[in-house]
């Protein structure tokens, strides 16, 4: 591991101008990934994740889009990249899985073209046999089976599970720096969920790569990063090592989202409990604290909760930003916790 | 895909008998009698009576649609004595009007609409679909509002007056061309393709249009797809990302509508071939019903069916090799 | 797209309406009268004497040569077979050019043109005293365009097919079977036995090769008229393909038809086996004369108007649509290339005389019409002009202006006062009793052709007559079913159009007024005066000095407007306009359009 992050991202926002008024999607977020690394980012839908991981590669488009902020990759600033440099890096450095794999895949070719496509954009001078090769291969890395044959198919004859399968080996053929998979199990079965985890936990011990996982499911996290940045309302509310976060949050949403898996834990399904209240309208963003209006420990009328935007400050083994006294969260959050 | 194909062109025949009876039966039952339309204006009852028996009407319907498919199958002749008419197989019956085999006059007629469809076609599509993709990716913008103008006049105004107005601007009152007069391609292609122009542009400008809409709206939806997106997170370019995802996917639907809008337009570009006077299947058929020229009424009918069901095979046959999803079903 | 098709259903319909009255002789002018805007209401004034086409009608400047272009917007010739010709326009569009006959008419500008001339024939023709055989001697040098000789056999066989009902579906005049003293069972030369065609051969007799003798059932005086029809041309049996023998007819005349691309052109070539020497008829200058089909009619008149290109040395084969007379007729901008002139149709109202069987209220209706709003609804002065009688002025020979009923207006308008008098008149008289109760209390029964400008023409009659207490019970009729509704149910009044088929008022008066004339609807031979009229009619008939007769005829016409047996109308008219370089465009009297074969091209 070097000093220099392999991604630095710095105040990053980004704001779509809607007929309803200019969304803030994403409002001054920062974080690193080092090299090899697994970061989980977690948050609700609207949160700002994806629009986050969409950033990353230049991918949000759009005349009325503003992104402001830096997004450093080894150093080089893509905000200041052509469109062209930017190209060349994505799907090279940076390759991305999303998270439907039924329409992530161009219905009109078969996978083995589009393996060989991500390949080729990247290798031009690659002659036919060789670009095979990769293909079969990465196909068979990702655990398709008889890939010689397959590869032939077209998407429709796969399953959700081979078709994420098939999506990852795009992304790894050729062999990026970092994988940004965009909640890549939340449209398949619970059992394919853990094998499509697995393989890219694999992948990631194999090959280095470092993965930005992006999900709204903390047990995905639990089992698959070493931190998590957890994201509400276009910011970053609490960024801490994976351990920390579920032994001891210190954000009383990271809190809700816990109290969320655990009690499907114990209730089992169906009695899943969510937070009171449903995720803000990126329009109308309350005033101060963005998570006033569901947090139950808030400081009530005229205090700072309802005025400034807290922000993300060293608490603990983490970062959090919340206007609690930190003692006082910590005995508030233990009391709930208990 | 071969039984595809073959179970297909099987259905289509089947449907081609069908409408040829129905449009037999159907224009049979007209209220005008076609033997009182054989006859003069200075016509006898026993006239009419004579022609009838001589053309077969006096026969139930049926009758005279067997003799109408033995027609097509042998060959036919009409009228007695020194003055019969043989038709040679394919014989699509005879036209008293135009005192020519309607086979033959079909046959005449048809390359002139092939060559005003085939123009047209082409040049609307590339309009259309051209248009209506550069709106797509410049949505909002002035060049997207500009095709949309243009897709919201070439519909509202009628094809009868944009042709109308063309030829009088280019051949009247600025006269760049000549008054369109159909040359056979053989005979003289720059000819032939200088009458076409404007033809061919006026279905251009109008039919286009549609095309501008839907092109726009299917590249738009497109361009929100994953695999788009996708795609361009492999760092495919811009371009071959628009060709080979975009237009390829936006396409398939429009390759339906296109191709039975051909098959229409094979059928007879009405208003365009009257107004740019070219002898085509349209001209033909609107004749005819002026005419009350019933077998050429038929024919005309059954052609124009006839390529409706062809393209709708093709267009069929087509989809399966354009999306592979649909091969097996 | 199918938004517009429907759209042209309509628009076709429209054009039908235009097409239905272009130019048969036979033709009801009045069901298909079009709806025109009025001329008289733009203000401009308008000079009703007929307009020649000033320069255009000269030979000034014309150049031996060159191609003459006929824009049409028809979709091709109605017929172009000698026997099922019967249109005004294709008469002497193909008589001047393609087909000769044994007599013609001369070829010249304004009454000139009426007069009869030798063709084929050497002279006009011989009768016998009682005017029932006629002969006729072909002259030398006369060929078709293969060469071949036209004998007396391609003459005879020419006038069987008239008979052949199946092949030339009767478009053509049926003179030929009415008047020859031929079996009735001869069924035409397709399908006639041996037998038939010697009986056949007796009524039309080739004495010799150069010898044709036509034995008629009835004295016909004018009969080297008929023959002038193209029904009484040529045809050689070896040639003749029966139905499709109107594609493509054997020339003998100084052109002949080199293509003929039905929907596009008819091209027509100099016949160089034709030979002036032959011809005392044709004058022809052309190379060549290019027939085109299927234009737009929206752009014939605007091609006209530019004169552009190969336009200059174009004709039109209808006549200016009424849109455009306004700008070609304001001015004298357009002046050499224009006409306006009559084309031989006359416009009338039968009188029934078995109801309406009292002069004074006959004559009273005529008085009371406002026939200027008649006119003026139906589409202003360039439509016709007031007729005095029943004979077009085109059959110069035997028109005269009548003598119009005391207090008539001469502009047309109504004088109800007059009116009035007679039907006060009317009231005292016995005789005209039914009749004033029929007009005053039931009403009078007018039937006429349904159309969008009759419902305004209808209700400007039902006003008039209703100010001199005169009632209409108005019953339109489809225009085609129109002839057939006169004969079998005749109304009080009927609206009728009629043009002559040869120049001789016999071809008016008697098949307009007498019983079994073909066209006589109103119960004339209920009149007391109907057997003193027939027997004059007769004389007429036969006389042979046709000077005399022409008088005859007049004198009849005068006597039929005293009588008010029908009431006149208009003579129509319709206005042309040619290219600048075309010459010897002049009305040809008989058929009120151009002698084609004749014009020539300046350069």
């Amino acid at each position: 591991m070097t000093d220099t992050p392999l991604l630095r991202v710095r105040d990053l926002c980004v704001s779509f101008r809607t007929p309803d008024g200019v969304v803030r999607a994403v409002d001054s977020v920062s974080f690193d990934v080092h090299a090899g690394e697994t970061v989980g980012i977690v948050g609700e839908s609207g949160s700002g994740k994806s629009v986050t991981a969409n950033a990353l590669m230049r991918l949000n488009s759009g005349a009325q889009m503003s992104t402001t902020g830096s997004i450093l990759l080894d150093g080089v600033d893509l905000g200041s990249l052509s469109e062209e440099e930017v190209r060349l890096r994505r799907g090279r450095d940076i390759a991305m899985v999303f998270q439907d794999p039924l329409s992530a895949l161009n219905p009109f070719y078969s996978v083995g073209d589009q393996v060989a496509e991500a390949y080729r954009v990247h290798h031009p001078k690659a002659r036919r046999p060789e670009v095979r090769d990769v293909v079969v291969e990465s196909l068979g890395r990702v655990g398709i089976p008889e890939p010689v044959k397959r590869m032939y198919s077209f998407p429709h004859e796969f399953s959700g599970g081979m078709r994420q399968r098939i999506v990852i080996a795009m992304a790894l053929v050729n062999s990026p720096r970092l994988l940004i998979a965009d909640e890549p199990t939340t449209a398949l079965d619970v059992t394919v969920q853990a094998q499509i985890l697995e393989l890219i936990q694999r992948i990631q011990q194999e090959s280095g790569t470092a993965v930005l996982l992006i999900t709204h499911d903390l047990g995905v996290i639990a089992e698959t990063t070493e931190r998590v940045i957890v994201m509400y309302g276009g910011r970053v509310v609490e960024e801490a090592s994976v351990e920390s976060v579920f032994e001891q949050p210190t954000h009383p949403y990271t809190l809700g989202l816990l109290g969320s898996v655990r009690s499907l834990d114990s209730a089992g399904r169906g009695s899943l409990r969510a937070i009171p209240g449903s995720p803000p309208s990126l329009i109308h963003l309350p005033a101060g604290c963005a998570f006033r209006p569901r947090c139950r420990f808030e400081l009530g009328e005229g205090s700072l909760c309802g005025s400034s935007v807290p922000t993300l400050s060293v608490v603990g083994r983490g970062k959090s930003a919340c206007h609690l006294d930190v003692a006082e969260r910590e005995r508030l959050i233990t009391a709930v916790d208990g | 895909m071969l039984y595809f194909i073959l179970r297909r062109t099987v259905f289509a025949v089947v449907l081609l008998l069908a409408v040829s009876l129905c449009t037999y039966v159907l224009f049979s039952a007209l209220p005008s009698d076609p033997a009182a339309l054989t006859c003069g204006k200075n016509c006898t009852t026993e006239v009419i009576e004579r022609n009838r028996v001589r053309l077969g009407y006096d026969k139930p319907i049926l009758e005279q649609y067997g003799l109408f498919m033995e027609g097509i199958v042998k060959g036919r002749t009409y009228g007695p004595g020194e003055a019969a008419v043989h038709c040679p197989a394919p014989a699509l019956g005879y036209s008293f009007k135009r005192h020519q085999c309607v086979t033959a006059l079909i046959s005449r007629s048809l390359p002139v609409t092939i060559s005003v469809s085939v123009g047209a076609f082409v040049l609307w599509m590339l309009l259309g679909v051209g248009l209506g993709v550069l709106a797509a990716l410049k949505r909002g913008r002035w060049q997207d509002r500009v095709a949309t103008g243009f897709s919201v006049i070439g519909i509202s105004l009628p094809t009868f007056f944009v042709a109308l107005l063309a030829v009088l601007i280019f051949t009247v009152w600025w006269p760049v061309l000549d008054f369109p007069s159909y040359t056979g391609i053989l005979t003289n292609p720059w000819k032939w393709a200088k009458a076409l122009v404007l033809p061919w542009s006026t279905l251009a400008v109008v039919s286009a249009s549609t095309y501008v809409r839907m092109t726009r709206n299917g590249v738009i939806e497109v361009m929100s797809e994953e695999f788009v997106r996708l795609g361009l997170a492999k760092g495919v370019r811009r371009s071959v990302l628009i060709v080979k995802y975009v237009l390829r996917a936006a396409l398939v639907p429009i390759v339906t509508i296109a191709g039975l809008d051909f098959a229409a337009l094979l059928g007879g570009a009405v208003i365009t071939e009257s107004v740019f006077n070219l002898p085509g299947v349209g001209k033909l058929a609107i004749e005819a019903v002026v005419d009350s020229d019933l077998p050429v009424l038929v024919a005309t009918t059954l052609v124009a069916a006839a390529f409706i069901v062809l393209a709708n095979a093709v267009v069929d046959v087509c989809y399966g090799f354009l999306d592979p999803r649909v091969r097996e079903g | 797209m199918n938004k517009s098709r429907a759209a042209l259903g309509v628009l076709v319909g429209g054009a039908l309406a235009l097409a239905a009255c272009g130019g048969a002789s036979k033709s009801s002018d009045v069901g298909t009268t079009t709806t025109v805007g009025s001329a008289s209401d733009s203000g401009h004034v308008l000079s009703f004497a007929e307009e020649t086409g000033g320069v255009s009608a000269t030979n000034e400047g014309v150049v031996e040569g060159g191609t003459l272009n006929i824009l049409d917007y028809n979709s091709g010739a109605s017929n172009l077979d000698p026997q099922r010709i019967y249109s005004a326009a294709d008469l002497s569009l193909l008589g001047s050019t393609v087909l000769r006959t044994l007599t013609s008419y001369k070829i010249a500008p304004g009454k000139d043109g009426t007069s009869l001339v030798a063709d084929l024939a050497t002279d006009t023709g011989t009768a016998s005293a009682d005017a029932k055989t006629w002969t006729f001697t072909l002259r030398d040098g006369i060929t078709f365009e293969d060469g071949s000789p036209i004998t007396c056999a391609d003459i005879q066989y020419g006038v069987s097919r008239t008979w052949a009902h199946d092949v030339t579906a009767d478009d053509g005049p049926l003179y030929a079977t009415q008047y020859l003293d031929v079996p009735e069972d001869y069924p035409g030369p397709f399908t006639a036995t041996a037998e038939q065609e010697a009986a056949f051969s007796k009524g039309v007799e080739c004495r010799d090769p150069k010898t044709i003798v036509f034995h008629l059932k009835l004295s016909v005086s004018d009969f080297n008229f008929t023959v002038s029809l193209l029904a009484f041309g040529p045809v050689p049996k070896a040639a003749d393909t029966g139905d499709k023998y109107t594609l493509r007819p054997m020339s003998s005349g100084p052109f002949k038809i080199e293509t003929y691309d039905e929907g596009k052109t008819l091209v027509m070539v100099r016949n160089d086996k034709w030979s002036q020497a032959s011809d005392p008829v044709r004058t022809p200058h052309l190379d060549r004369i290019v027939w085109h089909f299927g234009l737009a009619e929206a752009i014939i008149d605007e091609r006209m108007i530019a004169d552009q290109g190969d336009d200059q040395a174009a004709i039109t084969y209808a006549g200016l649509a009424s849109q455009s007379l306004q700008t070609v007729f304001s001015g004298d901008q357009y002046a050499d290339r224009r006409t306006d002139g009559y084309n031989g149709f006359v416009s009338y109202t039968i009188m029934n005389l078995k109801t309406v069987n009292c002069l004074a209220i006959r004559k009273a209706i005529w008085l009371a019409i406002d026939r200027e709003a008649i006119r003026t609804a139906v589409g202003g002065p360039f439509t016709g002009t007031f007729a005095s009688g029943f004979i077009n002025p085109r059959l110069a020979v035997d028109f005269a202006e009548a003598t119009l009923p005391e207090g008539l207006n001469a502009d047309g308008t109504a004088n109800t006062e007059a009116a009035k008098a007679l039907m006060a008149q009317a009231k005292d008289d016995p005789k005209c009793a039914s009749a004033y109760k029929l007009a005053t209390e039931t009403g009078l029964r007018f039937d006429h052709g349904a159309s969008e400008a009759w419902t305004k023409v209808i209700s400007i009659w039902m006003d008039s007559l209703k100010a001199v207490g005169i009632k209409i019970i108005d019953n339109p009729i489809e225009p085609k079913d129109l002839y057939a509704a006169f004969a079998s149910n005749p109304g009080d009044m009927m609206r009728g159009g009629w043009a002559t088929d040869w120049n001789n008022a016999s071809t008016v008066i008697p098949p307009l007024f007498i019983k079994d004339g073909g066209s006589a609807y109103g119960n004339f031979w209920d009149d007391p005066d109907y057997p003193g009229f027939v027997e004059r009619v007769n004389a007429a008939l036969v006389e042979v000095d046709r000077a005399k007769q022409a008088s005859m005829w007049k004198a009849l016409n005068q006597w039929l407007v005293d009588q008010v047996w029908s009431i006149p109308g208009t003579y129509t008219r319709a206005q042309y306009l040619v290219g600048s370089k075309v010459r010897n465009a002049y009305n040809w009297y008989p058929f009120g359009w151009y002698a084609v074969g004749n014009i020539g091209l300046a350069a």
